[in-house]
């Protein structure tokens, strides 16, 4: 048993050193997609609390979260310069697909808000 | 040629002069009391012997035919179109009647609507107890049987025979036994019978006294009596689903002068009653049966949107709408507004999403508002009104329903707001992230 959570307790400080050794500009993007994914929560459980009712909006609002935050993913693997998938992608173009996406799905989501 | 012409109007007037009067005593919806009766005895004495009862009738306006059952010229009706607005039928011993009368005949003659006074007593025949049991009121089937009631038999001037009994269990109903109520016991001398308790067409009138049972006069008890007590039946009325109406009687001595003018005593109580009830009770029932009372009629039913007067083809979710309809009572001369708090429309589909209560303004005009409920659909304004004594009033008007269109939401919808933030906080968010991202060492 206390071998146990001294384990878990290794294992969350080994974590933690190794995130802090990755570099500021992932460290932000990872700050960007939490920030998308707790708003896409909070308007979950209010939706829980209070019904579907203007669908449309709910949606709208949920998927551009989700949405950002997909392509928050997406930025963040093709930045990374530890990935060897994408060593050959310089990262201003990831940076310009991030935001074309964006400002796709944000057109999107004005129209489908109502 | 003018003076042909002139002479061929003269002779159309004249025949139209003539033909008036027959045209207005025949039948009119607009004013239902039957007018045409005929009256099928099997002995012509009837005529006199029941003369009160006959006179009353022709009193009130109705033109009786008394005719006897067995006359071969017997007809209801020819062509598709009856002579007679009414049947009485005093003539229990009759085996087959007269004419293209029978029991078939008799059925659909009541089928088409129109009414019905039947008579029994100890002789009755097989036919007369068929047609009796096609309206839904079985006699007693044990020959020669008669009721009997050794507890509450009449003490009369005509002897004290247990088998005329001094009946007064009426149904408690001023529509049927008229507003002012019958306090002196009934003469009855006849056979008794069955309504099924089931059955919602058919009621007890008048019931003979629990202690009561349908037997031979003088011969012992070896069987228990078919039909006894309380549940036995002396005199009832069938209201059928066309508003037809039946009277069905086990005594054709109920009728009579000599019943109506006797004195009636019960035996066990003190009480002597100089004229007994049966003429208040037999003119009060037929004026029931033959629709002077108890006959309603609707008119000019409407539903608009409160504020418009036209009627929508079709409403919406949360409109407010109303109802009102004018309902009418016939109370023999003409319509009278009917008076009632219990008449209730309900907004139906598959099951009544608005049941309103219709208030009325004393005039016969019943109203309510109300708004519709958030389903849509095809609805339907329904009034079921189902009274006792009553005519049945089945009305149903279809309307659809529709929801909002999505321009009659309000353009921001309160309850989205926190959507409407978070939408706007991912773009702000983004671009606070791009700036960053971009701008980093």
């Amino acid at each position: 048993m206390a071998s146990t959570a001294k384990d878990a307790r290794d294992l969350f400080s080994a974590m933690r050193n190794a995130y802090s050794k990755t570099p500021t500009r992932l460290k932000v993007i990872d700050v960007y997609i939490l920030y998308g994914l707790i708003t896409a929560f909070v308007q979950v459980v209010y939706m829980a609390m209070v019904g579907t009712f203007p669908f449309n909006a709910f949606l709208s609002g949920v998927l551009s979260c989700i949405g950002t935050s997909v392509l928050g993913v997406c930025l963040r693997m093709q930045v990374n310069p530890a990935n060897k998938e994408f060593k050959d992608l310089p990262p201003e173009r990831a940076f310009a697909d991030f935001v074309l996406c964006n400002l796709v799905l944000h057109l999107v989501i004005m129209n489908f808000l109502g | 040629m003018a003076s042909s012409s002139s002479s061929w109007t003269q002779t159309l007037l004249v025949f139209f002069f003539f033909a008036l009067p027959m045209l207005c005593t025949s039948f009119n919806p607009d004013s239902p009391s039957d007018r045409r009766v005929l009256v099928l005895v099997d002995d012509l004495a009837i005529k006199s012997s029941h003369s009160t009862y006959l006179q009353s009738l022709t009193d009130r306006g109705y033109e009786l035919d008394v005719k006897l059952a067995t006359d071969p010229k017997l007809t209801l009706q020819s062509y598709g179109s009856y002579h007679y607005d009414a049947l009485i039928l005093f003539a229990p011993k009759v085996e087959s009647l007269g004419g293209n009368l029978d029991a078939a005949a008799i059925s659909d003659f009541v089928d088409s609507g129109h009414d019905l006074i039947l008579a029994a007593d100890e002789t009755t025949s097989d036919t007369i107890r068929e047609i009796a049991s096609d309206c839904g009121v079985d006699f007693d089937e044990f020959e020669k049987a008669v009721v009997i009631d050794h507890v509450k038999y009449a003490i009369t001037p005509l002897g004290d025979d247990h088998s005329l009994i001094a009946a007064d269990n009426l149904i408690d109903s001023t529509v049927i036994l008229g507003s002012q109520g019958i306090k002196e016991p009934i003469l009855y001398r006849g056979l008794g019978h069955i309504v099924n308790p089931t059955s919602e067409l058919g009621i007890k009138v008048l019931s003979a006294s629990p202690s009561a049972y349908s037997g031979r006069v003088g011969a012992e008890i070896t069987d228990l009596p078919n039909v006894s007590g309380a549940s036995m039946a002396l005199v009832s009325v069938v209201q059928a689903r066309n508003n037809a109406r039946i009277m069905i009687s086990g005594s054709l001595e109920l009728f009579s002068n000599q019943f109506f003018e006797s004195s009636v005593q019960q035996s066990g109580s003190d009480d002597k009653f100089e004229k007994s009830g049966n003429q208040q009770f037999a003119v009060e029932l037929t004026k029931w049966t033959l629709h002077e009372r108890g006959h309603l009629k609707t008119s000019n039913v409407h539903h608009h949107k409160i504020g418009e007067t036209n009627e929508p083809a079709m409403y919406r979710i949360a409109d407010n709408a109303r109802y009102s309809l004018g309902i009418q009572e016939w109370n023999g001369k003409d319509w009278q507004p009917y008076q009632a708090d219990d008449v209730q429309l309900q907004f139906y589909m598959m099951s009544p999403y608005v049941l309103k209560t219709l208030s009325h303004d004393g005039k016969g005009l019943y109203f309510t508002e109300f708004q519709v409920p958030d389903v849509y659909g095809v609805f339907q304004f329904k009034v079921e009104y189902n009274r006792l004594g009553y005519t049945t009033l089945n009305l149903a008007k279809q309307i659809p329903v529709r929801p909002f269109r999505h321009d009659e939401y309000e353009r921001f919808i309160p309850a989205a707001f926190p959507y409407y933030g978070a939408s706007f906080s991912t773009m702000i968010a983004f671009f606070v992230f791009g700036i960053v991202f971009l701008y980093h060492k």
